[in-house]
């Protein structure tokens, strides 16, 4: 469906614009099509959210490219080459393309598969292979890393930390390039704007308040393995399992310097290996938080767990107040326009006018503001609680008529302590029922109160996890040199590729795209996976 | 494909009440004491839009326009799709989709041209399954409503200019193209096609497709579509 109009939306201002949008040019300094034409690029993490979408738009934009080396790790039975012919070319995001191009037959001559694990040395990539590869690898993209916010910490620093390491000796192995995809928030507990000039090696976001210490890669190294150690080996004089000891040991260290958990505080020693090589040609790009994409491979496809999608499903679900800033962006980047990010970035790297540090976010440009995206949460749970069939029907009418709000932390705690209050009461009263009416005519309803305490529970530790992002600190992360990356390209290239999170329109991306690709793509996930548990 | 379907939307494929969005809007403010206050200013509208539909249409349509002032843009994309379950789509004719699958089975484009709001119309689009839309925007300033329409304003001789204007653009022969549309503002549209039809029509209308034996279709019963159409699907 299209609308033939006069009119543009200009998000930024809030109002309609006339006439057609005006043509993007470039100065032509880095041209994507020639660096992309005759060149190999090695692709490590290809299998993930970011990845497959990468990969989709290089095979769809730059049909030039000589050859495209997808590193994937073997599972189990399966091998690498196997899982991608079957698993990745076929999975929704990047079977149009492959169907376009002609199957996945026809792409066989330009993709190669390379079975390896960043958790071993040189990826544990196989030495004959190393030996061929020599020389003819013009650059190596990164996307492979642990996103999830708190796992055990062994977990996240073998991929982000070691992973790194591994990666670093394969590039210099290959006398080759690297572009290095880390996250924006690597900044920590930060607030105001977040420059991409900061100095990466013995970064710590303490510095300003504490400045007195030295961060260094050496020292997290020897913590990490003292840790690990004193942990597994004290396993029979503590009653709490390791793996959550383990958990908990990161989230402290990574607040003890400002970070806002595990996985950016191993992000950021990863950047810092990175960076403190010699002689190594790099770029490092930073995407904030990657949602649903807004055109390719189709408008709203989604993945995994780590955007926005808890929220979402919470706001469908009912939840009212949310502490968030009232003045704070949330920092969100279609997963499409991170892909064309990287491809620029590399493009970029490939033409020699790469810089250290590309942010990948829209606040800078075209901030979208955390009370609006409350209110489209509210608007949503009233959509779907109004034409829900089952349930309580009082309420879902409560759900459904009572608008969500903006609260702080203060009243948040204090409505969590008045609910809890009153489901201990009602256990109370239901253990008294049982012991008068017997177990069998009350047990449901204790069970069903489990069930609602079990929810309750997992909504508040999700809605934890994402308050450093929403309201102990606001970020802008500043895209000078993407910007400037992207006003490089050529004409050509602008045709393909383009950095536009300024011309986003965020309502309609969040009702119309947004939200219905999280509905669409995640929301069986998260059915399926909470079965096992209940 | 060099042909194309242009369908008006109230009235010709719907019935929807300009009233009844209205008050779903102010039945779905932000609290309770506003949707009540809201309600209220309906309600009271009610005599006034009424009186001037008899007096003009056009100034019907500009009164109608500014009950919008004031909203921001994200409600209005936010509520839309409640809005179409809610009052849309139980005013939608029974033989409105048979109708359209028809025109998409002969090779016609179908295409909306209607003088409602993009917000509204997008639900709609959607569900009858429109190749394109031609319609009004509300001008906004910082997201929030003025209460104005961004000119050129869809209407009467205006949908007859920019249906010229889409055919001459997108290379379609006007010549063996159908209009369907049920008021007698939509005649310079329906002049302007090789097959217009008179969709159910208004008094006025009705005289004006018998002297120019158009043909007359009723989609709020079972009924015969206008033999043009009929090759594909007869009904």
């Amino acid at each position: 469906m299209k609308s033939r109009t006069l009119w543009r939306w200009n998000p930024v201002s809030g109002e309609y614009e006339s006439g057609p949008a005006p043509a993007r040019h470039g100065s032509g300094e880095i041209s994507a099509v020639q660096a992309f034409s005759n060149c190999t690029l090695l692709l490590m993490g290809g299998t993930g959210f970011v990845g497959k979408v990468f990969l989709a738009m290089i095979l769809d934009r730059f049909p030039e490219l000589r050859k495209l080396i997808v590193q994937v790790r073997r599972k189990k039975n399966v091998s690498g080459e196997q899982r991608f012919f079957s698993d990745i070319l076929n999975s929704p995001p990047v079977r149009p393309t492959v169907e376009r191009l002609g199957g996945a037959d026809a792409l066989r001559k330009k993709i190669e598969v390379l079975e390896g694990d960043l958790d071993e040395p040189l990826c544990g990539i196989d030495p004959e292979r190393l030996e061929e590869l020599k020389g003819k690898v013009d650059v190596v993209v990164n996307l492979a890393g642990v996103v999830d916010f708190d796992p055990p910490v062994n977990e996240s620093f073998e991929t982000n930390v070691y992973g790194t390491r591994h990666l670093i000796d394969l590039v210099r192995l290959l006398d080759t390039k690297l572009v290095h995809v880390s996250t924006c928030y690597v900044a920590g507990k930060r607030n105001g704007r977040i420059s991409e000039e900061t100095e990466i090696l013995g970064y710590y976001p303490h510095r300003d308040s504490s400045p007195g210490e030295t961060f260094s890669i050496e020292t997290e190294l020897d913590w990490y393995e003292q840790f690990v150690r004193e942990t597994r080996e004290s396993r029979e004089s503590s009653p709490r399992p390791v793996r959550e000891r383990l958990r908990d040991g990161g989230m402290n260290r990574a607040d003890q310097w400002g970070w806002t958990n595990t996985y950016t505080y191993t992000k950021s020693i990863g950047e810092q290996m990175v960076a403190q090589t010699p002689g190594l040609t790099y770029s490092i790009v930073r995407p904030a938080i990657v949602e649903s994409s807004l055109l390719f491979p189709f408008p709203g496809w989604n993945e995994g767990f780590t955007t926005s999608a808890p929220l979402v499903l919470m706001g469908g679900g009912g939840v009212k107040g949310w502490p968030v800033r009232k003045d704070g962006p949330l920092e969100i980047i279609p997963v499409d326009l991170v892909a064309q990010g990287i491809l620029i970035v590399a493009a970029a790297v490939l033409c020699g006018k790469g810089k250290r540090v590309y942010h990948l976010a829209s606040a800078d440009e075209n901030p979208i503001m955390l009370p609006r995206l409350v209110s489209f949460l509210g608007m949503n749970s009233r959509y779907k609680h109004k034409h829900k069939k089952e349930g309580n029907r009082l309420a879902n009418a409560w759900k459904a008529y009572v608008e969500t709000q903006v609260i702080t932390v203060e009243s948040l705690q204090a409505r969590r302590s008045r609910l809890h209050r009153g489901l201990d009461i009602i256990h109370a009263a239901l253990t008294l029922g049982k012991t008068v009416f017997g177990a069998r005519k009350i047990d449901p309803y204790l069970k069903s109160l489990r069930d609602t305490r079990r929810q309750i529970r997992a909504q508040e530790i999700t809605l934890d996890k994402f308050l450093p992002f929403m309201f102990h600190n606001s970020f802008v992360f500043e895209t000078r040199n993407i910007r400037e990356a992207a006003s490089m390209l050529t004409d050509e290239d602008l045709k393909r590729i383009c950095w536009n999170p300024e011309t986003i329109d965020w309502a309609d991306y969040w009702v119309n795209i947004h939200t219905k690709g999280i509905e669409k793509w995640i929301r069986p996930m998260f059915a399926t996976s909470k079965k096992p548990a209940s | 494909m060099n042909k194309a379907a242009f369908y008006d939307l109230d009235g010709t494929l719907l019935s929807c009440n300009l009233v009844t969005m209205h008050a779903y809007y102010a039945r779905n403010d932000r609290s309770l004491v506003k949707s009540v206050y809201q309600l209220t200013k309906v309600l009271l509208s009610v005599p006034l839009l009424f009186g001037l539909d008899l007096y003009s249409r056009s100034l019907f349509n500009v009164f109608s326009f500014r009950a919008y002032r004031g909203m921001h843009r994200d409600r209005l994309i936010g509520l839309a799709d409640d809005l179409f379950e809610v009052t849309i789509k139980p005013s939608i004719f029974p033989q409105a989709k048979a109708l359209i699958d028809c025109t998409r089975d002969l090779g016609y484009r179908n295409v909306l041209v209607t003088g409602t709001l993009d917000f509204t119309i997008r639900p709609i689009a959607l569900h009858f399954g429109f190749d394109e839309i031609i319609c009004n925007r509300l001008e906004f300033k910082n997201h929030v409503a003025t209460g104005r329409v961004l000119s050129p304003l869809l209407a009467e001789n205006e949908k007859a200019r920019s249906i010229r204007e889409y055919a001459q653009q997108e290379g379609i022969d006007l010549k063996q193209s159908c209009a369907f549309s049920d008021s007698s503002a939509d005649v310079p549209m329906l002049s302007a096609v090789g097959h217009p039809v008179a969709t159910n029509p208004t008094h006025r209308l009705r005289r004006i497709a018998l002297r120019n034996e158009w043909p007359i279709l009723e989609l709020r019963e079972e009924s015969t579509f206008p033999p043009f159409l009929r090759p594909a699907k007869a009904l």
